[in-house]
């Protein structure tokens, strides 16, 4: 069960491990209020705007420090870290596992195999993952999305070569939708609870590692590789994932003061802005 | 009668040159004009590394508006600085961005930029962009407003995160436990290391 717990982790939380960070307080919220800030500009500043009348058209300029009007979508993620001296114990961890392990493997994966197909490997993968996709879609009442996840598992398993190639997106424009479990429960009003970060998979939260397990459970990749398969096919999914990445987490090291913390409220934002759309 | 005439022409032409640089650029134009500028440096084989770096910073200065971005950073803090913090603040901050900025831009060298929308509402706009890779599409967007009749970026949202409410959480963080000072010297110390290490 952990063993599977764990497997299932690392589908799906290193693709965003590369990205980012997560996430704050409770675990009974919403994000319909924020979804407002986050993306749209908001009215009331428009109004305001206006009712400045005729003076602010012919004086465009403003002062240097008033620009309060920007401030609306000042939206502040602050991610609830009850456990950071763990965290950034496993932070560290994972960076040496990064650099000493996983990467130097990559690398030599990159130098051996053409981009072409390593890409088709990793659409391949990300095939057998449209189960997750759909189901997600289907159970936050985007049945829209749902549709074209559907869709898009048929065109690409069909004419695609069993996933190799995506000419869902390429020729038909249907693009792929992240939609997982841990998003679902968030629209259910479940919140990040504290965060995470998992061995060698990064970033993640409470109720993101929970929904592993429902990811896990609709996934194709443990229907077609079983046992010791799937470890194989996982890891193999991972290092063929970091091949194809242009070195992410080396520039946010390279320009973070404090990586762990950029990391944190990455994966947060990333997490939130997946979660709202 | 004179003057009556003297003042309708007087203000008619204020309202047309008025209209005029305000119908001037849309913020996509902005946008487009430095991301397109900043590619074909980075196409271009005669110039050396640190050329590119040099002129590609000229871009990123006409077009970001680091002050804004600084007070954005600091939000409630902004305040509590003198003028003299501020100045130290904005400039080390603005070499950070742009090094962040630059470099995220160049590892995707040879790439096309889509431009799928934008949405204005009054002096403020996001100009959506696509960076197209062979790899993966990357949705960059850009917080623009409006100052003059320029558009000048106030942040960059890549894959859904704002870099500047990454910074102000961080910096925030660092602030509570190392003071302002600690911020300015961890700053310096992060500049160095990026200018002993290039590329």
């Amino acid at each position: 069960m952990i063993k599977k717990l764990l497997l299932a982790w690392l589908i799906f939380i290193l693709p965003q491990t590369v990205l980012g960070t997560e996430s704050r307080r409770g675990f009974i919220e919403t994000y319909e209020d924020q979804s407002d800030s986050v993306q749209e500009l908001a009215p009331p500043v428009l109004e305001e705007m206006e009712s400045g009348g005729t003076d602010e058209e012919t004086e465009p300029y403003m002062d240097d420090d008033d620009l309060s009007f920007l401030d609306e979508e000042d939206e502040v993620i602050e991610v609830y870290d009850p456990f950071e001296t763990f965290n950034r114990g496993m932070f560290w961890f994972n960076d040496k596992a990064y650099f000493y392990v996983m990467k130097p493997v990559a690398k030599g994966w990159r130098w051996l195999a053409p981009e072409p197909l390593r890409i088709g490997i990793r659409n391949f993968f990300s095939n057998l993952r449209a189960p997750i996709r759909f189901v997600n879609a289907a159970l936050q009442g985007k049945f829209r999305d749902a549709g074209n996840e559907l869709t898009r598992f048929g065109v690409n398993s069909t004419l695609g070569i069993g996933g190799l190639y995506d000419p869902a997106k390429a020729h038909f424009g249907i693009e792929r939708k992240i939609e997982d479990t841990g998003q679902t429960l968030a629209h259910y009003g479940v919140g990040p609870g504290p965060y995470l970060v998992l061995p060698f998979l990064g970033p993640s939260n409470f109720r993101d590692g929970i929904g592993l397990l429902g990811d896990f459970y609709f996934s194709l990749v443990p229907v077609l590789f079983e046992n010791r398969y799937y470890w194989i096919a996982i890891s193999g999914d991972i290092i063929n994932f970091l091949s194809i990445d242009k070195d992410t987490y080396e520039g946010i090291k390279k320009d973070s003061l404090d990586p762990y913390l950029f990391m944190r409220d990455a994966y947060g934002q990333y997490r939130l802005n997946l979660i709202i759309h | 009668m004179l003057k009556r005439v003297l003042r309708t022409l007087i203000t008619g032409f204020t309202l047309v040159f008025t209209a005029m640089s305000f119908a001037g650029n849309s913020p996509t134009d902005d946008v487009r004009t430095s991301v397109d500028a900043v590619l074909a440096i980075l196409d271009n084989e005669q110039l050396n590394y640190e050329d590119k770096r040099t002129q590609i910073s000229g871009i990123v200065k006409e077009r970001f508006d680091f002050r804004a971005m600084s007070q954005r950073t600091l939000a409630t803090n902004w305040n509590k600085t003198t003028d003299e913090e501020k100045e130290k603040f904005v400039d080390l901050f603005s070499q950070l961005i742009e090094n962040s900025y630059v470099g995220k831009i160049e590892s995707y060298t040879n790439e096309r930029v889509d431009y799928p929308g934008e949405k204005v509402s009054g002096r403020k706009a996001v100009v959506e962009t696509l960076i197209i890779t062979s790899s993966a599409d990357i949705p960059v967007d850009y917080r623009l407003y409006q100052k003059g009749d320029k558009w000048l970026v106030y942040d960059v949202i890549i894959e859904g995160v704002s870099l500047i409410s990454n910074y102000r959480s961080s910096y925030q963080e660092i602030m509570k436990k190392e003071g302002f000072d600690g911020l300015l010297a961890k700053m310096r110390a992060k500049i160095d290391e990026l200018d002993s290490t290039p590329s």
